[in-house]
């Protein structure tokens, strides 16, 4: 029963990491492989803050959902000023370059990682009672997101990863929107590297590496792009998948390799057979008040 | 009969080619001025250098007398600025109605702590306006396109749509570029009518388009183009008759 609750809470985490990751890359289309690096960013910043400087937990969580906000605009504004392609450039180097300074650094514990951080709420509600606040957790992110991306902001989304310049010229902000969805989504991965920190106690860099990126992409990809339940099937379906193979009793010399086979033959048959994932979006763009009306009836857009 | 849109001295030059050379040029509200000249003569990069898409080595442009040098396309549509586009660039994911309705003036979706927290103001501005998009929508005899997506729609309808959408922001200046091209049929006259209910309404419109039936019919006056230049301003016909212009126009 325990292992199942931790299960259950690895994929609640994992349910805000890829709902969050589809917000950015496929609801407003940009390109940036940084979540993992948020995900690190809000993890260290809860777990430092409670470990070293006896910040209640709470607190440090909240703090942890700040710096991850902040460190994320400040991260992606330059690149923003330039280009959508720059975007990408900078995450990627602040992916690989946050893995190293956190290996190189005395605060963060080096590669050894940090270990004997505070729990949260599991001592007095046990592991069954965080899972189920995980969860509760993951289900109002997805509920919020959707929210967003089938208001009048979503629409804006939507018209700017259309045609940004279009977008501008009539008067919006593409920077101002951008800035947003890339805040908002790096703070719900901090907030999720919180919720880890406090409940695993234990965390060394490897853990948060690129390879993380190709895992939530691939959930989002497989689960369904620009839908709300997509990234909820691709997370539950990527990780069960791993943990059930570690049932096979197979040798660590082929359970190894094995997962990345896996994922990589999962997004090339899902490429072949179903290139818009397991949920598929709609690829018009639908509103929260235009489901009721007789002309939104066909489509429901992410159910 | 103010200027509303002053191009004052705007030189641009990318490389060697020089796609504005000197342009002075104003357009006043109420009035259709024409922008005719051969490919390359530089119409469009005119308006992409009034719109700020590109910016100009030198010069001035000025909206209802404030300066708009150094602001972003999106600070100068906000002060009344609109345009459409050769190729449409119409929202490909976006119905009709939304096409329109992103363009609006106040549009609450731009901000999110508003969607997310002033839901009243939010739902008031969004019903303003769809209904301010259907309003426009039924002036452009597009009706029928409302939740209709930019492939279901013939190209002629589609520049129809874009000229509806440019309209959404109240805009006191209403570039076209190329509105008529591909647009036949009851788009035509629809797009005629269109273009002069704005002017009517007060709205200084500037018009690039190869159509000289469609400019002769539609504008108060017209500038021949020519490598950047603007070479002469005069009524349309005046031009159109010059041997001198017609010459450069067609390259013999």
């Amino acid at each position: 029963m325990e292992y199942l609750y931790i299960v259950m809470i690895s994929l609640g985490i994992y349910v805000i990491l890829a709902s969050s990751f589809n917000f950015v890359i496929g609801e407003a289309g940009l390109i940036s492989i940084a979540h993992p690096a948020f995900f690190a960013t809000g993890a260290y910043v809860s777990a430092i803050a409670a470990l070293r400087y006896g910040v209640p937990i709470p607190l440090a969580m909240l703090l942890a959902v700040v710096v991850t906000f902040l460190v994320s605009v400040i991260i992606s504004l330059p690149a923003l000023r330039v280009s959508g392609d720059y975007l990408m450039i900078a995450s990627i180097g602040f992916q690989l370059g946050l893995i190293e300074l956190l290996k190189n650094l005395a605060i963060t514990g080096g590669a050894g990682g940090l270990s004997g951080i505070p729990s949260f709420l599991v001592p007095q509600i046990g592991n069954g009672g965080y899972a189920a606040v995980v969860w509760a957790c993951a289900i109002a992110v997805v509920l919020v997101l959707r929210y967003i991306t089938r208001s009048d902001y979503g629409r804006a989304m939507s018209a700017m990863r259309d045609d940004e310049l279009a977008f501008a010229s009539l008067g919006r902000n593409p920077m101002w929107v951008k800035l947003w969805v890339i805040g908002l989504a790096s703070a719900i991965a901090g907030f999720a590297g919180a919720l880890y920190a406090h409940f695993f106690r234990f965390m060394e860099p490897d853990q948060f590496d690129v390879l993380q990126s190709a895992a939530l992409l691939t959930m989002v990809v497989v689960g369904g792009m620009r839908t709300s339940l997509g990234p909820v099937v691709g997370a539950v379906l990527l990780q069960i998948l791993p943990q059930a193979i570690t049932f096979l009793n197979l040798p660590p010399s082929v359970l190894g390799p094995l997962q990345g086979i896996l994922f990589t033959g999962l997004v090339l048959g899902f490429m072949f057979f179903r290139p818009r994932g397991i949920v598929r979006m709609d690829p018009v763009w639908k509103g929260a008040l235009q489901d009721a009306p007789a002309s939104g009836g066909t489509h429901v857009r992410g159910a | 009969m103010s200027a509303v849109l002053e191009i004052d001295g705007v030189n641009k030059s990318f490389g060697g080619i020089r796609v504005a050379h000197d342009v002075t040029l104003a357009l006043s509200g109420g009035k259709v001025l024409g922008l005719i000249g051969p490919n390359g003569a530089g119409k469009t990069s005119l308006f992409n250098l009034v719109c700020g898409i590109v910016k100009p080595d030198s010069g001035t442009v000025r909206l209802n007398g404030q300066v708009l040098d150094g602001m972003k396309p999106y600070e100068r549509a906000r002060l009344g600025l609109s345009r459409t586009w050769q190729h449409i660039r119409l929202m490909s994911s976006l119905t009709v109605l939304d096409n329109l309705i992103v363009g609006a003036r106040d549009y609450p979706g731009e901000n999110l702590a508003r969607v997310l927290f002033s839901v009243g103001s939010t739902n008031a501005a969004a019903r303003r306006n769809a209904e301010k998009a259907r309003d426009i929508l039924a002036r452009c005899g597009l009706e029928d396109t409302a939740d209709k997506t930019l492939s279901d729609l013939p190209y002629g309808r589609q520049k129809l749509v874009g000229v509806a959408r440019a309209m959404m922001n109240d805009a006191s200046c209403l570039l076209l570029d190329e509105p008529m091209a591909g647009v036949e049929g009851q788009s035509y006259a629809t797009m005629q009518k269109v273009v002069r209910e704005a002017a009517a309404a007060g709205v200084a419109v500037g018009v690039v388009e190869h159509n000289v039936a469609f400019i002769r019919d539609l504008c108060d006056e017209g500038v021949f183009m020519f490598s950047g230049r603007i070479l002469a301003r005069g009524t349309v016909e005046g031009l159109i008759s010059d041997p001198r212009l017609t010459e450069l126009y067609f390259g013999t």
